[in-house]
């Protein structure tokens, strides 16, 4: 273990100690159903573009690199195994982690776009998270405006030249934090019995801060720790799926 | 290590035409989000959970189960529609605090009660897809929709990842474990991160040498996979059919005549 890595750990038990308890929690997927139809309809819409685009830059990667095919099929699952394994909590009970973060950093937001809704899919139909009327607006929240958001810190923190893992941390938390607030956009524009949307948004925030700030913290803190080791056991792959961002 | 997948392979409808089963589903899943209607979900509740559970022959006590898997989402949306902190007490319950009161309404708790159980129908139609069928066969369907090509390989491969990985993390962190390598907070941050990590090498490795392989067996870009078809059966079809005129019209008169 290196010294940054141990420094790390320390502040995260630091973390962990003052939250005290992590809830049993996964990530925030609007459940099935939860949605009336004209916004699941209109969530989906507002995705297509960027899934168009995400599927053209895929498609044109994959006619250079036909190779590449399989690569991008396993970041896929390895998406979908990582946002399915139960991550440590202080008390033991069970929470997740979204991974679009790490997903955006590594193989870049249009590619995530693509292979969030597919992972998405799955989650609905193989582990009941989320579902298939709220995909549009799930795949709007964890796998566009997340990733955008991680993939925008992480850029610009690299432009100013802070500190990668530092920027690592916050590209992935502030993206977590990003999702859990346009979810609450979401929820509170579909359910304001007796308050403005505003108001219905402020108690949707609240309700899930306890669950969703100290998972963002946790998240930000695993995904440095995924990417350090990645750093220092593969370089030759990480400049393989580095190969999957530049040829877009 | 997925449930899920588990059962629908052992599901009793697992035999019957997978276009069937979609239809069947999608169609009950929209009439349910489009009525929001506290009659069309009880009904589709109960009409999914027989088929589920007595027809395809899913234990009772695993569909209970993952009825309650959506629970946490479920209680924390409810308490956020239902409770209010306002200046005036509203006229279902108000507790004072201070100046303002923490309260709720009639109208919002039966707007949370409509949703909870939508919800759950919603999740119940989910469930009989799921559960009856094999996640080639729903492939199988999308691409029969025209779901583009891409998408579709791109489907087929990473289910099958899916479980590789799967197995590589569980044998990851059993070999943690036996090194007590979850010993208290700060060692099992550190396990999960290296799992993290080892897990993409792993992954970024097995992708090439199944391109390889792949390649090896002459792979041209569509990955050509024999499948079982079962042909559609009149007799369900209407049943379908029926079913849905039935909801639909439920669903016209809570709407139009109440």
């Amino acid at each position: 273990m290196s010294k940054k890595q141990k420094k790390i750990i320390v502040l995260a038990s630091m973390f962990a100690l003052t939250f005290g308890i992590v809830p049993n929690v996964s990530a925030m997927h609007i459940m099935e159903g939860y949605l009336p139809g004209g916004f699941c309809i209109a969530w989906g819409v507002i995705c297509v573009p960027f899934l168009i685009a995400g599927f053209m830059s895929i498609k044109k990667t994959l006619n250079e690199h036909r190779n590449l095919i399989t690569l991008l099929a396993m970041s896929g699952a390895f998406v979908f195994v990582i946002s399915s394994l139960k991550i440590p909590s202080v008390t033991g009970s069970c929470s997740h982690m979204t991974g679009t973060g790490l997903g955006a950093i590594l193989f870049g937001p249009s590619a995530v776009s693509i292979l969030g809704i597919i992972v998405l899919l799955f989650q609905a139909i193989l582990l009941a998270h989320g579902g298939l009327t709220t995909l549009g607006a799930n795949t709007f929240s964890m796998a566009i405006a997340g990733p955008f958001v991680s993939y925008g810190i992480f850029f610009v923190c690299k432009k100013c030249r802070v500190n990668k893992h530092i920027s690592i941390f916050l590209a992935a938390t502030l993206g977590d934090l990003f999702t859990y607030c346009v979810t609450a956009v979401q929820m509170a524009l579909a359910h304001h019995a007796d308050t403005t949307i505003m108001g219905a948004m402020g108690k949707f925030l609240l309700v899930f801060a306890p669950t969703q700030l100290p998972l963002a913290i946790i998240e930000g803190i695993i995904t440095v720790l995924i990417i350090m080791g990645l750093e220092t056991y593969a370089k030759p792959e990480l400049r393989t799926i580095g190969f999957l961002k530049e040829a877009k | 290590m997925i449930t899920i997948d588990k059962l629908c392979y052992t599901s009793k409808l697992r035999y019957e035409n997978a276009g069937e089963k979609f239809a069947f589903a999608m169609i009950t899943l929209l009439f349910c989000v489009m009525s929001r209607s506290i009659v069309v979900a009880c009904i589709v509740l109960a009409v999914t959970g027989i088929l589920t559970v007595y027809k395809g022959g899913i234990p009772f006590s695993r569909y209970l189960h993952f009825m309650t898997v959506p629970l946490a989402f479920l209680i924390l949306s409810t308490i956020a529609i239902v409770l209010n902190v306002k200046h005036e007490p509203l006229d279902l319950f108000a507790i004072p605090i201070g100046s303002l009161y923490l309260t709720g309404s009639l109208d919002a708790l039966l707007y949370a009660l409509q949703l909870i159980l939508t919800a759950l129908s919603a999740v119940s139609c989910l469930y009989f897809l799921s559960m009856t069928t094999p996640m080639p066969d729903i492939l199988n369907v999308l691409g029969k929709l025209h779901c583009p090509k891409l998408m579709i390989e791109l489907m087929l491969l990473i289910y099958r990842f899916i479980f590789v990985l799967l197995d590589t993390a569980y044998y990851i962190s059993t070999s943690q474990n036996s090194r007590l390598g979850n010993r208290d907070y700060r060692t099992s941050l550190k396990s999960f991160g290296s799992l993290g990590s080892v897990l993409m090498i792993r992954a970024v490795k097995r992708s090439n040498a199944l391109y390889s392989a792949m390649e090896a067996r002459c792979y041209d870009g569509t990955i050509h996979v024999l499948n079982e078809t079962y042909p559609p059966k009149k007799k369900v079809i209407v049943w379908i059919v029926l079913f849905e005129i039935f909801l639909f019209s439920i669903m016209i008169w809570r709407r139009f005549f109440t």
